[in-house]
This record gives structure tokens, C-alpha cells and sequence, in this order.
């Protein structure tokens, strides 16, 4: 049902919006002359000498960018151990619904997931090896990993995860990257860069764009699935 | 064409957000807002012919990987505020009983 | 050495944060306090070593070239809001400490948030700078809805919505200043925006950027969720989020809008200051009519905030310099003043100004305290506000209309600071008291700042900042008038009206915007600012 003060609320918004995209429109004509390629041309000559990382991406966000993807690892850290505070139960909530204990899963979603369960872990893991080659790389892969051990959840649903455990490997591990990002300066002179100097080849470069890739990875996933674990388990 | 569609998209999350009345169908439209922001991003950027920026060889025409890269962070970033503001609408229907914004504004002055 | 100091600002509360929560032990949250005396020792040092060196002020990460990379900035606006952030965590941590010196996930929270608001300060690169402004939202909801319970999620999903919308816009404008200039180093646009100023594109990213910056700057009519997060927070939480947060948000527009955007040369000073002006009416009309003691220090904010940005949008140097001024004093008074109030609150279990009674022979060492910070924030002379105040309004003695309005809000802000003032008198109600001996220290540093910078403001700004205040006299006979009579039409407006508390008062206090409606009144904002910068600009 609309009244009519709603019918005039929302034949203004559409006016309003519609200036907005007028403002947009105008501003948008005479782009493709504005458009400034400075950032596309350093990439492209010095990515992969720089670097030693065939993705572009990859070396944005892991050797030119460190800080940002520091910082990205931070937000889910405090996010998982928000969702965590919040979700904790008191008694005197009067509408607790309790979900979880009145569904069946059906048989063939069991059978399939179980079919699923390995190929999708395993895909998640090719993913974050192989950021630097190929299109991917630890944060993708890590949100792959956790929806495969997601589907765990379908094939038993009383199967319960140590949530506190994986919080505190997470915390371990959130060091730990500090840790990497911070030796770049006895071996180089320099925070938040790669560690191994670029002197000795593009060959040895590679193996810390495999260490953060997985280090990464891990995080993600296992940030995910706390999360992932405290809605399911909301009102246990 | 593809930057303006993406900013339609865009206004129509606005507008979801100014007429809904229900806590989930606001958490929803600033998903949208989320997902057509990196779209735009996307979209200015890209031209006909440009390739992924994988350098299988040499001196090949890439899109700009910048952008990409920023856009990793902000779906990073999205993710995280829509799972704490789902929790905290579980918790807010928890307390009581409705998830309409008129029934939880008003009340406990 | 020491100019890597800005990044160990950063990490060194994060890092000890994340301890905190992995150890938990008594004598680890205690050496917090170490943490933030190493911070205040190295604060020292650095502002030091920058005035010897001013040529090492920025700082790249990684080696590589500036225009591509990561990089912080440091000068004298930002050093001086770094200074007043670490001392502002250090006094809450002292006041805060005995209620929650068994929560280790309050530290934790608490901790990481100095650390990302230490590096928002900092840093010169967009996307950076708006990472942290997203972390900031969500560490701030977290910790409003620390107490869980009823009220508190409520506030904390409005503000969690309404920050978000606010970040996604200044988003948008950080992409198409990218793609103009091809790249996000926020020095380096603003050596080069004068070549581009004309283009709609780069009108149309101010727009979106200042937009999305009122949303957090709590202006008008934007403002309605920080009385209801104000509301349901613990004092500590309120003094953070009304001194420095609010706050930071302002620094970013002193940053973004006022010396990113120098070049570009938009006339905007008029339209933001009239939008400042009205804020802070508004703000001074909601406070008025308030019964709950938090929430008159709320649209007190709000109000202090509307005369911050009429300081910074006038056309004139010393109302600048009066509002960044005001931005220092107010964390100070502010502050003070929730500190005092969640004191009170505690001892005698309700937030109505009706109902407490005799505070001041009850609680004698607070009273003093409140009375401080209550004749900081209305501007008698010995105190901050003062300086500050007058500082703001030495420039429009040329221009009446705006000296009319700086005078209504003074006699606004006068009148609900007496309304404030009730609860001092009368009988002493409770007999029994437990003093805590480290709130109360952490107040009296807060006062005895806000006295040090009345009595000693010529000295001081000629130490630090190089700059000569001595328009603003201290023992003219005016000023010491000026006071008196708005304290006089202040005691008049209060006995006359608003003990009565009229129909219409009431109504005005129970007007609520409904989250839908904010959002329109956010879209009515932006559109209206978009068309004058497209026609005046």
C-alpha cells in the first residue's frame, strides 16, 4: 500500500537521482581525452623486472602495495573477533529461534557434497600457489577454501569446529605477516617490500610471493570460516 | 555505455535505501551500492583489445592492474561490514521481535 | 632513525593491542601504559627532529617511485592532531582503566583504534586513507555495541549503515580523481589539480568527497546518529567519539577540501560556512530542549562543530586558525565534560538532569571539574574557549549578520550550560561514595590543560607555531562585559521558558528521523551542493 505522502517522497527521489545522473553524463563525455595512462605504462615496463611476478595484480598487491594488503588482513581480524563478541549468547533474549535443529539436509546434497568437499579444496589451494602465474592469489583463494570447508556443514550439521583455536592461529599469523613485511629492512633498507634483494634474480624473488600468497590464503580462510561458524552456531 | 549503466546501478541502490522499511532490505542495498562501485571502477578502465594484465610475454597491451589490485581490498572491506551487520540484525530481531525500522526507532526514549 | 617514528606511532599500538588480547595476564594490560609513555617520549623527539629537518617529512614505503607507492606526509596540522590523539588515549586509558582492566578484548579494540586513527592522520595516499576510514567504522561499531544490549544495537546499525554510505561515496570520488590524474598521492595532486580544475570530472569527485566526509562530520541534516550512538556508549566511548573521531573527520576536510583542492580555486567558502552556521543553530535549538545529560553534550557537539566550520570556511586567517584552534579546545572541554557526566551517571543510576540534585556537596572534586569544563565550552575568559571563540569571531566585526548569528549560538550555548548547571545545587542526596583515584587525575590533567591554554596562550602559540595572537586580549573590559550579559539573557531565556518546558519543546524532542528518511535528507544534501558547485564554480 502507498499513501501519498510516500508517492511524493518517491517521485522526488527519482528526480533527485535523475540530476545526479545528469551530473554524472555531462562529466563523462570528454573522458576518453582526460584519461591519463601514467599508472598503466610504469606497471607494464617495471612490474616484472621489479618484482619477478608475471601477474600484475599480484605484484601490485603484495610488493608495491604491502601496507593496503597489511591493513586488509587487519579489518578481517577485527571483524571475525567482532562477530564473535556480538554473537556470544545471553539468556534473557526473549525470540531465539533455534534454526539448525529442525532441518533434514536431503540425501542427495550429502552424496554430492562429499563428492565436491576434496576437488573444491583442492582448487582453492592450486589458486593461492599459483597467484603470480595465473589469475588468483592468496585473498581469492583463501575465500575458495572456505566455502569448501563450508560444505562440510551440509554433509553434517552437528559437526562443530574449535572456534577459539582458530582465532588465536589467526592472531599468530596476523604477526607473522608483520613480521615478513618488516625483515625487508635488514636486507634491503626498506619496509614493506621483498625481503630477498633483487639482485639475485627474478628465480628467488619468486619464493616470497609464495610465502605471503599462502600466508594469506590461510588467514582469509580461516577468518571465513570463524565467521561462517558463529552464524551457524548463532543461538547454541 | 558500460560506466553509465554501472552508475544507474548505483542510484538504484540509493534509492532501495530510501524506501525500504526492512533492516535486511537497507543491509542488501549497500551490498549493491558495494558491488556497483567496483563495477564502475572496473568498467572506466577497460577498452576494446586490451588484454589481463598476465605478462605471458613482453610488451603486450594490458588494462590497468591498479585498479584491480584497490578493488581486492573494497570486496575485502565490503564483505566484513555486511557479516557484522547481518549479526547485528540476528541480535536486533533477538531483542525485539521485528526487524522494521519504525518498530526499533521508536520505543526506549 | 627518527624518521621512521610515524610508522612506530602506528604499529606500536596495534602490535600491543594484539598482544593483549593473545596473553592474558594482569601485567601485560598494565604495561599499556608504558606503551602509550614510549608514544608520548617519541612524540617529542619526532616534532623536534622535523623542525631541524623539514625536508624529511615524507616517508615511501618500499623504495619505490612516490608517485606509485605508499607514502606518509607529516606537517604541522597533522603533527599537532598526532600530539593531542596521544594524549587524549593516554588520559581515557587512565579513566577507563579500573571498570575494564578485565576485558581484554575492550583493550584490544580500544588499542587498535589508536593505532588506525595514528596512521589516518599520516598518510598521503587515497585508497589508504579511505581503508582506514572503513576500519575505523567498524573497530567504532564494535565498540558502541560493547554492552549489548537493546538500545545499543540499534545505534550501532545506524551508525554502521550510515558511515558505510558515507565511505562509498568518498570512494567514488577517490576513482575519478585516479583516472584524471593517474595517481592517488595526495601531494601530488594537489601540486597539479590547477591543470584539470575546469573539468566537470574533477568538480563532480569534490562533490562526492565532500559529501561523504559530512556524513562522518556529523553536519546538517546529517547529523542524527550521533545523538543515539551518544546515547547507549560508555563515557569512555562517548569522549572518543565526540573529541577526536568527529573530529578527524573535520581533518580530512582540512586536508582534502582546503589544501588538496587549493588550486582549484571553487568558491565554496560561503556555501560551506552558511552550512556551518546552520548546523550549529540546529544544534544549539535540540540541546535546549534535552532532559537526558548525555544527550545535551550530544547536540552540544554537533553545535561545536557548525562553529569549527564556520571558523574554517571564512575568508580570513585568523578565524582559520580560531577553528582549528576550537577543533584542540573542544576535544579537551568535551571530553571533560563526558568523563564528569559518566561519573555522576555511575553514582546515582539515571542520565535526567531532573533528578540529580546536589552534586556538589555530594562529589566536591567532580563538581569543580564540571564546572571547569562548563565554563570552558560557553567561553568565560581564563579558559580555551575563550581564545578560541574569539579567535572565530575577530573578523566578523565587519560583517553584522554573521555576528548576529556567532551571538544567538553563544546565548543558545550559555542558556543550556545553565540548564546543565541545576544539578550542582541543592542538598547533598548520597552519603557514601567510592572515589576513584585515577578518573579522577585523568579529568583534572583534561582541566588543567583546558586553564594552561586560557592563562598562557601567547606564550605557547609563539613556542610552537611561530604565530602572534595578540589580538586576542585577555583582560579587556568588553569581553569580560560580553560574558556577563549573555550569562544574564542566558538565566533570563532559562527561568522565563525553558523551565516550563512548553508543548512545543516537547515535540521538538521527540522528533526521530527514521533511517529511510536520513538517507533522503542525505541525497537532498548532495544534489543541492552539486548544483552550486556546477553553477558557481
Amino acid at each position: 500500500m502507498i499513501r501519498p505522502s510516500s508517492l511524493i517522497k518517491r517521485i522526488s527521489l527519482v528526480f533527485l537521482l535523475g540530476g545526479v545522473l545528469y551530473f554524472f553524463i555531462i562529466s563523462f563525455t570528454d573522458f576518453k581525452e582526460i584519461y591519463n595512462s601514467a599508472g598503466k605504462d610504469f606497471f607494464l615496463l617495471n612490474g616484472l623486472l621489479d618484482t619477478g611476478s608475471r601477474n600484475l595484480v599480484t605484484a601490485i598487491y603484495l610488493d608495491y602495495r604491502l601496507f593496503d594488503s597489511l591493513f586488509e588482513a587487519g579489518i578481517l581480524l577485527i571483524a571475525v573477533s567482532g562477530v564473535m563478541w556480538v554473537s556470544e549468547h545471553k539468556i534473557t533474549e526473549k525470540n531465539a529461534n533455534f534454526m539448525l535443529d529442525k532441518q533434514k539436509t536431503p540425501e542427495l546434497f550429502i552424496t554430492f557434497s562429499r563428492l565436491l568437499y576434496p576437488v573444491m579444496l583442492l582448487f582453492g589451494m592450486y589458486v593461492v600457489i599459483n597467484g603470480h602465474i595465473s589469475p588468483g592469489g592468496g585473498f581469492q583463494g583463501g575465500a575458495i577454501i572456505a566455502t569448501a570447508i563450508l560444505i562440510l556443514y551440509y554433509i553434517d550439521i552437528r559437526k562443530t569446529i574449535e572456534v577459539n583455536l582458530i582465532l588465536t592461529i589467526e592472531k599468530f599469523l596476523f604477526l607473522f605477516l608483520f613480521t615478513i613485511a618488516f625483515i625487508s629492512y635488514f636486507t634491503r633498507g626498506e619496509f614493506f617490500t621483498n625481503f630477498i634483494p633483487s639482485s639475485m634474480g627474478m628465480d628467488a624473488q619468486v619464493f616470497y610471493l609464495y610465502l605471503l600468497n599462502i600466508l594469506i590464503g590461510a588467514k582469509v580462510s580461516l577468518g571465513l570460516i570463524a565467521i561462517f561458524t558463529a552464524f551457524l552456531k548463532e543461538g547454541r | 555505455m558500460n560506466p553509465i549503466l554501472s552508475f544507474v546501478v548505483i542510484l538504484i541502490g540509493v534509492y532501495g535505501l530510501a524506501t525500504s522499511r526492512n533492516i535486511i532490505k537497507s543491509v542488501f542495498c549497500v551490498t549493491i551500492i558495494e558491488s556497483a562501485t567496483i563495477l564502475l571502477f572496473l568498467n572506466l578502465g577497460a577498452y576494446e583489445g586490451g588484454l589481463v594484465p598476465i605478462l605471458t610475454e613482453l610488451g603486450i597491451e594490458i588494462v590497468d592492474p591498479l585498479p584491480q589490485a584497490l578493488m581486492i581490498t573494497t570486496i575485502v572491506i565490503g564483505s566484513t561490514i555486511t557479516s557484522l551487520a547481518l549479526m547485528l540484525c540476528i541480535k536486533i530481531f533477538h531483542h525485539y521481535g521485528s526487524i522494521e525500522w519504525k518498530v526499533i526507532l521508536r520505543g526506549d526514549k | 632513525m627518527m624518521v621512521y617514528a610515524p610508522l612506530l606511532f602506528l604499529f606500536l599500538p596495534v602490535v600491543a593491542s594484539v598482544i593483549v588480547y593473545l596473553i592474558d595476564h594482569i601485567w601485560v594490560r598494565r604495561s599499556l601504559f608504558l606503551v602509550q609513555i614510549m608514544m608520548l617520549a617519541m612524540f617529542v623527539l619526532y616534532a623536534q627532529f622535523l623542525t631541524q629537518h623539514p625536508d624529511q617529512n615524507m616517508l615511501v614505503f618500499g623504495g619505490w617511485d612516490e608517485t606509485f607507492a605508499i607514502s606518509f606526509y607529516n606537517d604541522t596540522l597533522s603533527l599537532a592532531f598526532v600530539g593531542l590523539s596521544i594524549l587524549m588515549w593516554s588520559v581515557l586509558l587512565l579513566y577507563t582503566f579500573k571498570s575494564n582492566r578485565n576485558e581484554p578484548k575492550f583493550l584490544f579494540f580500544f588499542m587498535f583504534l589508536e593505532g588506525i586513527f595514528l596512521g589516518l592522520l599520516q598518510t598521503n595516499d587515497l585508497f589508504n586513507l579511505f581503508v582506514f576510514l572503513e576500519l575505523m567504522t567498524v573497530i567504532i561499531t564494535i565498540l558502541i555495541v560493547y554492552k549489548k544490549t537493546g538500545p545499543s544495537f540499534k545505534a550501532g546499525i545506524f551508525y554502521l549503515l550510515i558511515n558505510t554510505i558515507g565511505a562509498m561515496f568518498f570512494l567514488l570520488g577517490i576513482i575519478f580523481l585516479y583516472y584524471v590524474f593517474g595517481t592517488i598521492n595526495i601531494q601530488l595532486i594537489k601540486a597539479n589539480i590547477h591543470l584539470y580544475a575546469d573539468r566537470n570530472i574533477v568538480k563532480l569527485a569534490f562533490i562526492m568527497m565532500i559529501s561523504g566526509l559530512s556524513i562522518k562530520g556529523a553536519f546538517f541534516p546529517l547529523f542524527t546518529w550521533l545523538p543515539k550512538a551518544h546515547g547507549v556508549a560508555q563515557s569512555t566511548i562517548s569522549a572518543l567519539l565526540s573529541g577526536l573521531i568527529v573530529k578527524g573527520a573535520l581533518y580530512l576536510f582540512a586536508r582534502v577540501a582546503i589544501d588538496m583542492y587549493a588550486g582549484a580555486q571553487y568558491q565554496t567558502q560561503e556555501l560551506l560556512f552558511y552550512v556551518g552556521a546552520t548546523t550549529a543553530i540546529v544544534g544549539v535549538i535540540f540541546a535546549l530542549v534535552q532532559k537526558d545529560l548525555k544527550q545535551i553534550l550530544a547536540y552540544h557537539t554537533v553545535s561545536q562543530v557548525g562553529i569549527m566550520v564556520m571558523g574554517l570556511f571564512s575568508n580570513s586567517y585568523l578565524s582559520y586558525i580560531g577553528g582549528l584552534l576550537h577543533i584542540f579546545n573542544h576535544a579537551l572541554f568535551k571530553s571533560l565534560l563526558f568523563l564528569g557526566v559518566g561519573v555522576v551517571v555511575t553514582k546515582f543510576h539515571t542520565k535526567k538532569v531532573t533528578e540529580i540534585r546536589g552534586l556538589f556537596r555530594t562529589m566536591p572534586v567532580t563538581s569543580i571539574l564540571l564546572i571547569v569544563g562548563m565554563l570552558s565550552i560557553s567561553g568565560a575568559p581564563l579558559f580555551n574557549g575563550f581564545v578560541s571563540k574569539n579567535l572565530v569571531k575577530y573578523d566578523f566585526k565587519y560583517d553584522m549578520f554573521k555576528m548576529a548569528l556567532f551571538t544567538i549560538i553563544n546565548i543558545g550555548t550559555v542558556t543550556s550550560f545553565i540548564k546543565f548547571s541545576q544539578i550542582l545545587f541543592g542538598q547533598k542526596t548520597q552519603s557514601v561514595i567510592v572515589t576513584d583515584r585515577k578518573q579522577q587525575s585523568a579529568m583534572a590533567i583534561l582541566a588543567i590543560l583546558c586553564v594552561v591554554i586560557g592563562l598562557f596562550y601567547k606564550p605557547l602559540f609563539l613556542f610552537f607555531f611561530n604565530l602572534d595572537l595578540s589580538y586576542v586580549k585577555l583582560f579587556d573590559l568588553q569581553q569580560w562585559l560580553d560574558y556577563f550579559l549573555y550569562v544574564g539573557i542566558g538565566l533570563l531565556l532559562y527561568h522565563f521558558v525553558i523551565k516550563k518546558d512548553f508543548k512545543p519543546f516537547k515535540a521538538i524532542r521527540n522528533l526521530s528521523i527514521s533511517f529511510e528518511n536520513a538517507n533522503y535528507m542525505f541525497i537532498l544534501y548532495m544534489v543541492f551542493i552539486a548544483v552550486f558547485v556546477f553553477m558557481y564554480a
